[in-house]
């Protein structure tokens, strides 16, 4: 038991001390990173908002456009920026790997808590500035919201521990993580909603977790104006099963890994 | 105490593998000091590495019952974009130390002054040797891993160096890979020759020397 105490401090410290590192070296000191981490989706709301508004209207199957493109923008920036930030971080980090107490798997968890928490932010930062003129309802179940979010993060976590080992190995993960990740726009429920579908295409639709998740966000910031489809299982499974193969390979590729 | 078992090394080398180190058994014990001697390549800084648990042996395995710094040597380490002192914070929150107090001592002992403000990258062999011994000293380890980076430090460094490893804490453990015979005949109680990947372990420093010049 005291075993346990004493490796759960020891990797908190480690995690810690990763978070804190990792904010100077990105952010420096002076400049405004941070908040372009929460500009940056408020602009895309914004700007695309605008743009599908002359396309097709100020309401998107009764909800605010919007509103509605803020609320799949962040999670696929986060999505984005995780995987992206993932590959090679174990070669990138090499030199820290001396203190012995750090382990491959706390750079994962790191690159990807710092986008969760960039995410929140910017949640919270487009909520109060498009909130106030009337561009962002208040959430109707924000426990659904949140519980969604953290299901959407605990997804991505756990595929980031399969792509980072497997960039180390292969630099094909690299060059084709972009186009993947452009295709898997479709089904990851950022601009769509399970009940436009027809119900052929939904059942498909819903084997993703990362459509289960967003609708559970969507649910709670819009509540009953919507008719949302999920199942919270199926996020904590395929999560369950990313994250054991990505211990697995993480582990296999740290015996290997030459630390210059 | 620090059990290496039988330990064996092979780096991928195209699509073959070379083996630099083959079933090496070595036991360190509090207050040892062992000098590692060997041609270059004969695998002295894989076995420092993989004693601090920087890299995985292939298979064998290394008990640990004393702490241990991490291998003190030209790279690693530290984040090269980083400045002195925020690696000093790193280190000093992975290790659960205070930055305060260490940042005292290593600005004592580095007397790197306004450079320690400046990016690691920017520092010379000898001033991030000064940097890592005056962390890990700060830190206080049981068993100090040095490669070959003491010899790039000055006169000045060296006595320092002298007087607080060798006086201040003469009763922990210290391995040194290095090629100068005189450091090993005047810091060392064992020495360890590697040579076809064995380790082979003498107890009088003038013999290992020997067999080592005739390497």
């Amino acid at each position: 038991m005291s075993g346990l105490r004493e490796g759960w401090d020891s990797q908190s410290r480690v995690v810690k001390a990763l978070m804190l590192r990792e904010l100077t070296t990105r952010f420096g000191r002076e400049n405004i990173g941070f908040l372009w981490m929460m500009v940056e989706p408020l602009l895309f709301a914004v700007l695309v908002g605008i743009m599908w508004t002359y396309l097709k209207g100020p309401d998107e199957h009764g909800v605010g456009i919007i509103a509605f493109v803020a609320s799949g923008y962040i999670p696929l920036t986060f999505l984005r920026h995780s995987f992206t930030r993932c590959v090679s971080v174990f070669l990138v980090n090499g030199s820290l790997l001396y203190h012995r107490q750090v382990k491959v798997t706390d750079f994962i968890l790191v690159r990807v808590l710092i986008e969760f928490i960039g995410g929140t932010m910017a949640w919270l930062f487009i909520a109060f500035a498009l909130g106030i003129l009337g561009y962002i309802p208040v959430p109707a179940y924000p426990g659904m919201m949140v519980a969604g979010w953290l299901l959407y993060g605990l997804v991505i976590l756990s595929v980031c521990f399969v792509i980072a080992p497997l960039s180390e190995v292969s630099e094909v993960i690299e060059k084709i993580l972009p186009v993947s990740t452009y295709i898997a726009i479709p089904v990851s429920g950022v601009f769509t909603m399970a009940s436009w579908a027809p119900p052929g295409v939904r059942e498909y639709l819903l084997m993703s977790p990362m459509v289960n998740a967003m609708e559970m966000i969507r649910y709670g910031l819009f509540g009953d104006y919507i008719k949302p489809y999920y199942n919270i299982w199926n996020p904590i499974l395929v999560s369950v099963i990313f994250m054991t193969i990505g211990l697995v390979l993480c582990r296999r590729v740290r015996r290997d890994l030459v630390v210059e | 105490m620090i059990i290496c078992d039988s330990l064996c090394m092979s780096y991928r080398v195209g699509h073959g593998r070379k083996r630099v180190l083959d079933n090496v058994n070595l036991t360190f014990e509090r207050g040892d000091r062992v000098g590692l001697l060997g041609r270059n390549g004969a695998g002295k800084t894989t076995l420092i590495k993989m004693i601090g648990g920087v890299i995985v042996p292939t298979s064998g395995r290394i008990v640990r019952e004393m702490s241990c710094s991490w291998p003190l040597g030209f790279s690693g380490g530290f984040q090269g974009s980083l400045t002195g002192y925020d690696n000093a914070r790193f280190i000093a929150r992975v290790y659960g130390r205070d930055y305060k107090d260490l940042r005292g001592f290593v600005e004592e002992f580095t007397e790197l002054g306004e450079q320690l403000r400046m990016p690691v990258k920017t520092y010379s062999s000898g001033m991030r040797a000064r940097l890592a011994f005056g962390l890990s000293l700060a830190i206080e380890f049981d068993c100090y891993l040095i490669d070959e980076v003491i010899m790039v430090g000055d006169r000045n460094f060296q006595v320092k160096c002298h007087a607080e490893i060798f006086e201040k804490r003469h009763d922990r453990a210290l391995v040194l890979a290095t090629h100068g015979a005189d450091y090993i005949r005047e810091y060392c109680n064992v020495a360890v020759v590697l040579r076809n990947g064995q380790a082979e372990v003498y107890q009088d420093i003038e013999e290992a020397l020997a067999i080592y010049e005739a390497l």
